[in-house]
């Protein structure tokens, strides 16, 4: 069983590693070693595991980001004003 | 303009954080959008379509300004490394003991908190480098290709790969710090240490 389990290890890349393998998957299609070795190390590893969700997570979130939920920042009135000016010349 | 204009410009300032820049494009937005009136069939709702041409207008800016690293980035590059990786001993390139990712509750843009939550998010986005936050927003904001961002920047696709993996690797973290772990310190194996899992 140990040494199944350190088969299983020397197959799978480091967690520094795995985690970048996931941001890839995300970009472009990994090769076959690079899956399964990915693969492996996910099944043994949660906190990679754990990583793999939150970069889903976050491309979703970064998905439904709208300009209003920075309710805060606006045009000041007088980028208004000067806004408003440069429409008026280029009418002209 | 009284009615898109603050829209317009949060839609330009999430993407190019600099207030200055935002506002030219908006401006060049509507003069655009005033020139172009009569090719407006109405199909398209106004909002929508004042957003295309200010997303063409932020595209042009990148593609001139997005030229070259600059030493921010570097220094960025320099620090992302260092994530929570162990640098020594058997689990050498293993995450820290505790110092793992915490478990992360799922649609947090649409939660109770969500406006709450949203600060967390464009305070932590605004601390990465612009050209790394630059290519975050096309890939994952504005789902652009890979393809595409590696002609707009001039950038390599490896490059981009690397980018992409270094923003992702510090907005995670920003906000498991800032935000996930503020909100789910009180739930029990929140943090444990899964001793068995390490690779």
């Amino acid at each position: 069983m140990n040494s199944f389990l350190k088969t299983l290890r020397e197959l799978s890349p480091n967690c520094r590693a795995a985690v970048r393998l996931q941001s890839e998957a995300l970009d472009h299609p990994l090769s076959r070693s690079q899956r399964i070795g990915l693969r492996i190390h996910l099944a043994l590893c949660v906190w990679c595991m754990r990583y793999g969700k939150h970069l889903k997570i976050l491309r979703d979130t970064a998905r439904q980001c709208e300009p209003d939920s920075e309710p805060e920042r606006a045009l000041s009135p007088q980028a208004k004003e000067r806004i408003k000016r440069a429409l008026v010349t280029g009418r002209k | 303009m009284d009615l898109y204009g603050d829209f317009l410009f949060k839609f330009a300032l999430v993407r190019l954080r600099d207030p200055d820049q935002a506002e030219d494009l908006v401006q060049e937005t509507f003069l655009a959008a005033l020139k172009g009136a009569d090719r407006f069939t109405g199909q398209a709702a106004e909002k929508s379509w004042l957003v295309g041409i200010l997303k063409h207008k932020i595209f042009d800016f990148y593609r001139q300004a997005g030229r070259e690293v600059s030493f921010t980035d570097l220094n960025f590059y320099a620090d992302a490394e260092g994530e929570s990786f162990s640098t020594r001993g058997l689990g050498k390139r293993s995450w820290i003991d505790d110092l793992g990712p915490v478990e992360w509750t799922a649609n947090p843009g649409a939660g109770l908190d969500k406006e709450k939550f949203w600060r967390a998010f464009h305070a932590c986005a605004r601390k990465l480098p612009k050209k790394v936050s630059a290519v975050f927003c096309l890939r994952e904001m504005d789902g652009l290709d890979c393809q595409e961002i590696c002609d707009l920047l001039a950038v390599s696709e490896s490059n981009l790969w690397v980018m992409l993996h270094r923003a992702r690797m510090a907005l995670r973290r920003c906000l498991e710090t800032n935000w996930f772990e503020k909100n789910t310190s009180d739930q029990p194996g929140g943090k444990t240490n899964p001793a068995n899992y390490q690779v």
